[in-house]
């Protein structure tokens, strides 16, 4: 496995987990009430950004030939395919959210739904990538 | 009826063999693509650009067509 396909396994992994229980917590938990969960998302960023740098450190160590070397052009394809993909899903998701908008829900709602999309777009652009690494494509 | 897209076949496992059984790493570090890629274009499952084409064609001392060949669809 090419230390991009690792990189990009790695977002995938804690990003849907971090921001899961993130997004978990401000559906069901304490932040019911309609109030922004300030501290529980400042605590998902710092977790995510703390896991990839450990993860991803780690793949680095563990190959640090493959870790130097620069994108080459299939890796570059594979992300500019990747980014197509998602671009269509946030384009798509944001036209959704705009549209629920015009209903004047609560501004928590608001926030808390454009950062799911951008999560999820994300996610999807990462999950596309390491479809192609493992067709080979 | 659309017509079947063509396939571009290579003999760069062979050449890799005649020339001294070298590993797909070494052709990589040659041509400045990655193992990876290397192996996909083996296999047929990436077309390269011209450019590392020519880069591989160069390394094995023979021309593009001869590394590279164009096979039509039926």
């Amino acid at each position: 496995m090419s230390f991009r396909e690792k990189t990009a396994w790695v977002s995938v992994i804690t990003m849907s987990a971090i921001y899961g229980v993130y997004f978990w917590t401000a559906v069901h938990g304490a932040a019911h009430d309609g109030s922004l969960h300030v501290g529980g998302l400042l605590q998902a960023i710092v977790a995510l950004v703390a896991a990839q740098v450990v993860l991803i450190t780690a793949a680095a160590i563990a190959a640090p030939r493959d870790a130097k070397a620069p994108r080459d052009e299939r890796d570059r394809l594979i992300e500019l395919r990747a980014t197509r993909v998602a671009y269509a899903g946030l384009a798509s998701s944001v036209a959704f959210a705009c549209f629920f908008g015009a209903f004047d829900p609560p501004i928590v709602f608001n926030v808390n739904a454009l950062l799911f999309i951008l999560v999820a777009s994300e996610v999807l652009r990462s999950a596309y990538q390491i479809i192609q690494y493992r067709r080979g494509a | 009826m659309v017509p079947e897209v063509g396939a571009i076949r290579n003999e760069i496992r062979r050449l890799r063999f005649e020339h001294g059984e070298m590993t797909q790493q070494q052709l990589a570090d040659r041509i400045h693509l990655t193992r990876q890629t290397v192996n996909a274009i083996e296999q047929g499952k990436y077309s390269p650009s011209l450019e590392a084409a020519f880069r591989i064609a160069a390394v094995f001392g023979e021309p593009l067509e001869s590394v590279f060949r164009y096979t039509e669809g039926e």
